[in-house]
């Protein structure tokens, strides 16, 4: 049954790529792919059983072996999913008639690159993983370079370019160092051998690069920007899971170097502070979200590193919990992100612009995109009673229960407290996003004669809207199918489902949906019946009030903006008021790719940063020789204190 | 049949007497100015008069102007619920029951600032923005809080969560989880709620616009919100789970009394903050609960 | 005894974070006056049960030197060079208050891996004096007001008498000694500094001495 879902899935994939010029056959093909490939993965992970074939075809030098299991059927799932449903959104959204030249092409990449994410997923051969993993970039790179006639996009494909090539270095040591280790490339379980440990280090450049994790993720935000919305939607939702699965995957099957689980749960920590702190910061949507995802893998790794922790440590219900979080995170992410970023791709589609300071009151317009885009918004930031909360809590639940133990688990507390605030900070990067774009006036000329986009358009977003209210008010089904997953990961914890209250938050959950839903009604009725007046919005008495004075994404991000300007180093172009019947003012603020432009450029230049450097110790200024000083005397203290142990 | 009639008294419960909340406040705030003040039960009254009006509604708004204030009210309303008292019990208790709670103090929050941001003013922007970058910092105070709690107590339930803290960690505990109430609520000093001045404002220019029955919705949460953080704070602090039942609904009543009567006396007796030094005081309160938490992880020192 | 001890020394570092996160200078100068109290007050706790008039007289003397002496005279300083606030410091105050909180959980940390005497094991007065000094150098470091700085070396001075009174049983009159040449330095250098700066820069602004640099 698997066995030939799968081969339907290629099969068709393979025909896609062929037909990209033309459109209905394409779109039916690519369907029939993703739909069987769904098939295939619902079956392994409802039945719980994985798949495997091994075949005396060989393919550069090496026997094909491809096998699926419920981790990578998870990760199958959504390549799936979002690679049908942008299929069907780019039908509408780069149509033949405006892009008769890349169109066609964008097509058969994205067969490409769904077949070869599936590859990916599939391959038990570490040679073969890796063609396929270069197969995926490639078509990743000409995705995103779609629209090749913008400098922007061909120096964001670039970077794409280099930083993957740079990750995909790294795995190539890490598979012939594997295959040196043990003899051969096939791949799986090699629990028993420490002396593999090391490698770990390897994969988690390697994958890191891909699954965006700070400082690794230079390359994503303009990928992520300048691609087409359906490949933004792609690449955020599945091609950075890749990555997630990279590290899951191998994590799992071969043993981890102690402090593994502290330097990811670190990782995971930073990557999601940097990525909602730069998130808040972004005047384009579409870079917002990117942000957005390096939050979001951030969260993901927690939930990960917290789960390599109780591994190493023996403590299965907190392992168990977190890891269910993490996992189901990745799925819940790709649910609300491809979302988001359908609903980024119609603003820009009605309106022509990613710049939410020249948006504005679109809800008028775009109704559907507004409530499906708001959807979005309230899931991605965690929020009850949809999908967002249900992982978010599992992982939290996981941090609390190592916090309840003591002992050894100090560290977790800071990730508690990153979490927390990392939290509220995407509250407030949402809010800002579906509020600027789609509340108040418009802003600009361009949001004036916006329209809604189309069926095909709004029924690839309304598909993930539904599932996100699925798993927010059953989580009890879908954490079963991440326990699947959690028995593949490590055979240890496959006893015992993890410990999560699903049904309580289930029913929680419904019962405040029934209540929303019921205030709601009751609220509109109830206004309706008293009678509406519609007036101006009375802005305290002002008798004019434009368009232009309201709040924008950057004001309204101002204060964290401010709170972070020591790590966000914004641009500033300030010219004030002067005189009493002042002509003009101007206040810019734009944030720069910081970690790239003020961060891995400049390093480039160390040494010669290093000698002058030397130079400046000589200043004059008594706070930092008594710094010196003091760290003198603290490395002094510090020797005779090992000295003394 | 009992839990559900457990459960229709605990609404009945939060419902009718939030409202006294700030009603009591004003009190003490009048009491210490020397005046005679509006009634204990004002609240009621202009919750009454809210309710019977129609709603000006600013031409640029979507419905959502008048879902957002219903559903944030059911939220604050959720929350409220799954709070135990004190020996009553919770009605509903399950692991991570109280992270359900201050999330679903966030999407009130959402939803305040979504219709705030509806009628495109700046003014309501402002406070908007506001409300959600000082959310950030009182959220992880009240997350340190619930650390302190979770490490103290072993459980992550609030059902069993309260569980007795050293003097100490205790009084200083009480005293952040007070800050973050001020903030929370929009208390002096953090933000005035009589001011007219609506350039230094955070909660009150949020609802600028808002009329008739969803204002009431709004002011109503608020007065549920204080006292759902009143109830918080007391039960943190206090070791009323060794108290028999009828004695801990007392104390508790009290404690939230207490609380309410200092509130006023903190609004009486100093100034609002400047908005620079807002996140200085947030931090202190931070800090306050940072220090419970290390203590009670190390147990003695 | 030892609850009398944490209290006193938990107060103390209360005051590091009001002194790290004030912006005015008469608060500041109040905290470290505080501070002295309380510290001046600790070899009474430790020594207790046998307490003697060279005890007491001690206590007294550290008491005015350090909660009334001093402090008066920065104020003075303070009223004379005609400011109250620090305005501009290098660390911020959120910033400042941070790593103060920092400095003080690493202090208890560190000082649970220090191989000390059981009586003093269980109890804040190690971290205290660790605390102590770690403040004292964050506001020397990061403030620009010569007074705040004056403040900050007074902090770090309180750290170091401190962890002298770990030697009180051992070595009391030295130590006596010691605790009164070091408030006797303090106030002669505290004094010199702020009327020399005064005298010849107009100002209290320990930025501008950078000018001396070559």
């Amino acid at each position: 049954m698997t066995s030939a879902l799968l081969g339907a899935a290629a099969l068709a994939l393979v025909l896609a790529c062929a037909l990209g010029a033309r459109p209905r056959l394409w779109l039916g093909l690519n369907s029939l792919g993703t739909l069987s490939g769904l098939g295939a993965a619902a079956s392994v992970l409802t039945g719980g059983r994985g798949w495997a074939l091994k075949s005396a075809l060989s393919l550069g030098g090496e026997n094909v072996f491809l096998a699926l299991d419920a981790l990578s059927a998870l990760f199958l799932t959504l390549v799936c999913l979002t690679g049908g449903l942008g299929a069907l959104y780019a039908s509408e959204y780069w149509p033949d008639d405006h892009f008769p030249g890349s169109a066609p092409r964008g097509r058969s990449w994205w067969s490409a690159l769904v077949l070869s994410m599936g590859l990916v997923l599939t391959c038990a051969n570490g040679l073969h993983f890796l063609f396929a993993w270069e197969a995926f970039a490639l078509s990743a790179y000409f995705l995103i370079t779609l629209d090749r006639e913008r400098s922007e996009v061909r120096r964001a494909g670039w970077l794409y370019l280099a930083a993957s090539h740079a990750g995909t270095m790294a795995l190539f040591a890490f598979f012939s160092a594997l295959a040196a280790g043990v003899g051969t490339w096939d791949l799986g379980p090699l629990r028993d051998r420490p002396d593999l440990a090391p490698l770990f280090w390897l994969a988690l450049m390697g994958f890191g690069v891909k699954a965006g994790m700070f400082p690794l993720h230079i390359w994503l935000p303009s990928a992520h920007a300048g691609s087409p919305s359906h490949v933004s939607a792609i690449m955020s939702g599945v091609a950075v899971k890749m990555g997630v699965y990279g590290i899951v995957r191998f994590s799992g099957w071969l043993p981890v170097p102690d402090g593994a689980g502290w330097t990811v749960l670190g990782i995971g920590c930073a990557s999601a502070l940097v990525g909602i702190v730069f998130a808040m910061a972004q005047n384009d949507i579409k870079r917002l979200l990117a942000y957005c995802t390096v939050e979001n893998v951030g969260i993901i790794l927690i939930g990960l590193g917290l789960a390599l922790l109780a591994a190493a440590h023996g403590h299965p219900v907190w392992g168990q919990v977190a890891l269910a979080g993490s996992l189901l995170h990745v799925f819940n992410h790709c649910l609300f992100k491809s979302l988001l970023f359908f609903g980024a791709g119609s603003v820009l589609h009605a309106t022509g612009t990613r710049d939410m300071s020249r948006l504005g009151g679109l809800w008028r317009t775009m109704p559907w995109t507004a409530a499906l885009f708001a959807m979005g918004a309230v899931a991605v930031s965690g929020l009850p009673p949809l999908n967002g909360f249900v992982s978010e809590w599992a992982i939290y639940q996981g941090l609390l229960k190592a916090v309840a133990q003591k002992g050894e688990t100090f560290g977790v507390l800071p990730a508690v407290i990153v979490l927390a605030g990392t939290g509220a900070l995407a509250l407030g990067a949402f809010a800002k996003a579906s509020a600027i774009v789609f509340l108040g006036a418009p802003r600009g000329k361009t949001s004036g004669h916006a329209a809604e986009c189309g069926p095909a358009m709004r029924a690839a977003m309304l598909v993930p809207a539904a599932l996100m209210l699925c798993v927010g008010l059953m989580p009890g089904y879908f954490l079963n199918m991440v326990q699947a997953c959690i028995a593949a990961w490590t055979p240890q914890w496959a006893a015992s489902a993890p410990p999560i209250p699903a049904r309580a938050i289930g029913g929680a959950h419904t019962a405040l949906a029934c209540a929303l839903v019921a205030a709601a009604v009751f609220a509109l009725r109830k206004v309706r019946a008293g009678g509406i007046r519609r007036g101006p919005t009375w802005d305290c008495g002002y008798a004019a009030p434009t368009a232009h004075m309201q709040y924008t994404g950057g004001s309204f991000a101002g204060i964290v903006t401010g709170w972070f300007r020591w790590a966000l180093r914004p641009d500033r172009r300030i010219r004030r008021v002067r005189g009493y019947f002042p002509e003009s003012a101007l206040a810019l603020e734009r944030v720069p790719e910081t970690v790239l432009e003020k961060g891995v450029g400049p390093a480039a230049r160390v040494v010669m940063l290093l000698a002058d450097a030397a130079r400046g110790l000589q200043h004059g200024r008594l706070h930092l020789y008594i710094l010196y000083v003091f760290l003198g005397v603290t490395a002094l203290g510090m020797l005779v204190f090992q000295g003394g142990m | 049949m009992s839990a559900m009639l457990d459960l229709s008294l605990r609404l009945l419960a939060w419902l009718v007497l939030a409202p006294l909340v700030p009603g009591v406040i004003n009190k003490v705030k009048a009491w210490v100015a020397g005046r005679q003040g509006p009634p204990v039960l004002q609240l009621y009254f202009d919750l009454a008069r809210l309710w019977r009006k129609g709603v000006v509604v600013s031409t640029l708004a979507s419905p959502g102007f008048v879902i957002a204030p219903a559903v944030a009210w059911v939220a604050v309303v959720g929350a409220a619920l799954l709070l135990p008292l004190a020996g009553a019990g919770a009605p509903a208790s399950f692991d991570g029951d109280v992270l359900l709670l201050v999330y679903l103090l966030a999407l009130a929050r959402f939803c305040t600032a979504w219709g705030a941001m509806e009628t495109g003013s700046a003014f309501e922007g402002m406070g908007a923005a506001r409300e959600v970058s000082y959310a950030v910092l009182a959220e992880v105070g009240i997350i340190t809080a619930v650390l302190t709690l979770v490490v103290q107590s072993g459980s992550i339930s609030l059902a069993t969560m309260f569980a007795p803290l050293p003097g100490p960690s205790s009084a200083l505990l009480a005293v952040g989880l007070f800050i973050i109430l001020l903030a929370e609520n929009c208390r002096v000093p953090f933000d005035d709620p009589n001011t007219h001045l609506e350039l230094t404002m955070i909660h009150e220019v949020m609802v600028l616009d808002h009329s008739g029955p969803p204002l009431a919705m709004i002011l109503h949460g608020a007065s549920v919100k204080l006292m759902l953080f009143a109830v918080l704070l007391a039960q943190a602090v206090l070791p009323l789970s060794e108290l028999p039942l009828p004695a801990s609904m007392g104390v508790l009543a009290l404690a939230v009394l207490l609380t309410t009567v200092a509130v006023g006396l903190v609004e009486s007796l100093t100034a609002r903050l400047a908005f620079r030094r807002v996140p200085l005081l947030l931090t202190i309160g931070f800090l306050f609960c940072l220090f419970p938490l290390l203590l009670t992880w190390m147990g003695d020192i | 005894m030892n609850d009398y001890l944490n209290l006193l020394i938990g107060l103390a570092m209360g005051l590091n974070l009001l002194a790290l996160g004030t912006s005015r200078l008469p608060v500041l100068i109040r905290a470290v006056g505080a501070q002295g109290v309380l510290l001046g007050l600790v070899p009474l706790v430790l020594e207790a049960h046998e307490l003697d008039w060279r005890l007491v007289l001690i206590t007294l003397a550290t008491v005015a030197g350090k909660g009334f002496l001093i402090p008066g005279l920065l104020h003075r300083a303070m009223r004379t060079a005609n400011i109250a606030r620090e305005l501009e410091p290098y660390i911020a105050y959120i910033p400042s208050l941070l790593l103060g909180a920092g400095a003080t959980i690493a202090a208890v940390a560190l000082a649970r891996h220090l191989p000390l005497l059981p009586e003093h094991a269980g109890t804040l007065h190690v971290p205290g004096a660790i605390a102590l000094i770690l403040t004292g150098f964050i506001l020397l470091i990061g403030r620009t007001k010569a007074i705040s700085q004056v403040c900050g070396y007074l902090i770090l001075e309180n750290g170091i008498y401190l962890a002298g009174l770990l030697l009180i049983r051992s070595t009391p009159i030295l130590v006596e000694f010691g605790i009164l040449l070091d408030v006797t330095v303090g106030i002669f250098v505290i004094g010199i500094i702020v009327d020399r700066i005064q005298r010849a820069f107009d100002s209290l602004d320990t930025r501008k001495l950078t000018a001396l640099h070559e």
